[in-house]
């Protein structure tokens, strides 16, 4: 009896300079398998489907259950978290790339810190720090939270930005993740203090203004974040603070 | 035992590259720009087009009351200047910086074919039509042959020219279409971008409207173009012919001046009219 088998293939490269080469593998189907247990059963026994030894393949992996945004991936071509991507839901053989526009590291490992250098450009954080207990913050009401908590679900994927049209290196387009996370702070009753300076970053070279509205973000989007509803309306808080800024307020 | 390195294909080059450079907070001027060509898309350049449209349909009227319309934007205080600071200055902005834009943009509906993926290519893709139509549209029907501004009733007969030529009518055709649909789906993209639709059902509602906004100006649009071609005003429009009843004509001067205007490019127009088999001089 023929056992079930699973067909992939994998974009590999073992250094930043390296050539790019194509190796393809076949696995034994399992249950509920997807594209990270694949690559953790290939590293086990790094053989390809020619028979042929050769080395595990390196890639980013952390928490397996697409909450710590590490496993982003072209799968099939499209950038998505491998660990939620199951096997029985993908056509084969299954196409396994690092993402396009990141630098790459080795095999399916790619240098994502763009995404960290844009957040610190926003300050995209609540600052606290300070000489005394500032005591407990503001509150914020059930309404504010429920508009809030999807942004704060953001887990530096990547993959709004592999899959935008715009962030390139001819734009050097911010992204939308940066964008929501300047809403999300911006929405945040201490971390509004920065929020004139948010604004103001993103309307700098590679800013909020390069977006497309392709809308490529808000579908690959893992944790379902409302990206373009976040870009219209920080396009618009943008959009007053400069003209703020213009007039004189 | 084989290595791997002998049955692995090759993917191609190495991509040896920087990534893409970080926000630059407080540096440039593409904010203002990129807002400027979207504003200018709208106004004035839309309103533009809705007049133009506007305009075009009195051609349905006849030859008459189309000349009538020509020459009442004539006649508008300033009108040169009107001309240049609201048309053709917003127009070479829009399309430059456009063309800027699609070159800076990195198309992939290959691997994401969604509905504002495609959008967003034929945004591109409309607009270079429009750039190009637009272009050659300016040049032949504004200044080259007959100055409308100083003639305005040989307006209809130098668009009829134009359009016995069935390339011609097919680009107006194809250009038709694709600037209304660049400009209805470029309101939906500025109601999107300057936050005057932040909701999904926002958008999708004002997508209606805009889609229907589109369709009825490609119609109103098509529908002048039927009155330069269609058989109503095919013996009239030029104010050539010799034989049979005169059109109707208000305006006192209005053969006359067609008659002396076109004396120049008179030859041409009647050899035309030979050539597509039509013959209305004696």
């Amino acid at each position: 009896m023929a056992t079930r088998t699973v067909q992939f293939e994998i974009r590999r490269q073992a250094s930043p300079d390296a050539p790019a080469v194509w190796e393809s593998f076949e696995l034994a189907w399992r249950a509920g398998m997807n594209v990270t247990s694949a690559l953790m059963e290939i590293a086990g026994n790094p053989v390809t489907s020619h028979g042929c030894q050769t080395t595990p393949v390196t890639y980013d992996s952390n928490c397996l259950e697409e909450i710590c945004g590490s496993c982003a991936m072209r799968i099939n071509g499209r950038a998505r978290m491998a660990c939620s991507a199951l096997v029985d839901n993908l056509d084969q053989p299954i196409r396994v790339e690092p993402l396009s526009k990141f630098p790459l590291v080795r095999d399916l490992q790619v240098d994502r810190s763009v995404l960290f250098e844009n957040l610190k450009a926003v300050k995209a954080w609540v600052p606290i720090d300070g000489t005394y207990d500032l005591g407990p913050g503001p509150r914020v009401f059930p309404q504010e939270q429920e508009v809030n908590y999807p942004l704060s679900n953001c887990i530096s994927c990547t993959c709004c930005m592999e899959a935008c049209p715009q962030f390139n290196e001819a734009t050097g387009f911010v992204g939308a993740a940066t964008i929501a996370q300047v809403k999300l702070f911006n929405s945040h009753p201490t971390g509004k203090v920065l929020k004139e300076e948010r604004l103001r970053a993103l309307a700098g070279d590679g800013g909020i203004q390069e977006c497309g509205f392709a809308q490529n973000c808000v579908e690959v989007c893992p944790k379902r974040i409302p990206l373009t509803n976040t870009i219209s309306s920080v396009s618009r808080d943008v959009l007053l603070q400069k003209i703020k800024d213009f007039l004189g307020s | 035992m084989e290595t791997a390195e002998s049955t692995a294909t090759p993917a191609g080059r190495p991509t040896v590259h920087s990534g893409v450079q970080p926000l630059r907070a407080g540096e440039g001027i593409s904010f203002l720009c990129r807002k400027l060509h979207s504003l200018v898309g709208i106004v004035p350049l839309g309103a533009f087009l809705l007049e133009h449209l506007l305009s075009n349909y009195e051609a349905l009227k006849g030859p008459a009351a189309y000349g009538a319309q020509v020459q009442f934007l004539n006649s508008l205080p300033l009108v040169r200047l009107l001309e240049w600071v609201f048309i053709f200055l917003p127009l070479l902005y829009h399309g430059f910086y456009g063309a800027w834009i699609w070159l800076r943009g990195r198309s992939n509906i290959v691997y994401y074919p969604w509905a504002g993926n495609w959008l967003y290519a034929v945004q591109r893709y409309t607009g270079l039509v429009a750039i190009l139509y637009i272009g050659q549209h300016v040049i032949r029907q504004r200044f080259m042959g007959v100055s409308l501004p100083e003639h305005p009733y040989a307006a209809f007969a130098k668009v009829q020219h134009e359009l016995a030529n069935p390339w011609m009518l097919a680009v107006y055709i194809v250009a038709m279409i694709a600037i209304c649909w660049h400009f209805s789906y470029g309101i939906w993209l500025f109601a999107a971008k300057w936050g005057i639709t932040p909701g999904a059902m926002a958008r999708k509602r004002f997508g209606y409207i805009c889609a229907a906004l589109g369709l009825g100006l490609a119609i109103l649009g098509l529908a002048s173009i039927w009155a330069f071609v269609g058989p109503e005003y095919r013996d009239q429009g030029s104010g050539i012919r010799d034989q049979g009843p005169k059109p109707e004509v208000r305006q006192p001067g209005l053969v006359a001046e067609a008659n002396g205007v076109l004396g120049s490019g008179l030859p041409e127009l009647i050899s035309h009219n030979r050539t597509s088999g039509e013959v209305f001089v004696a």
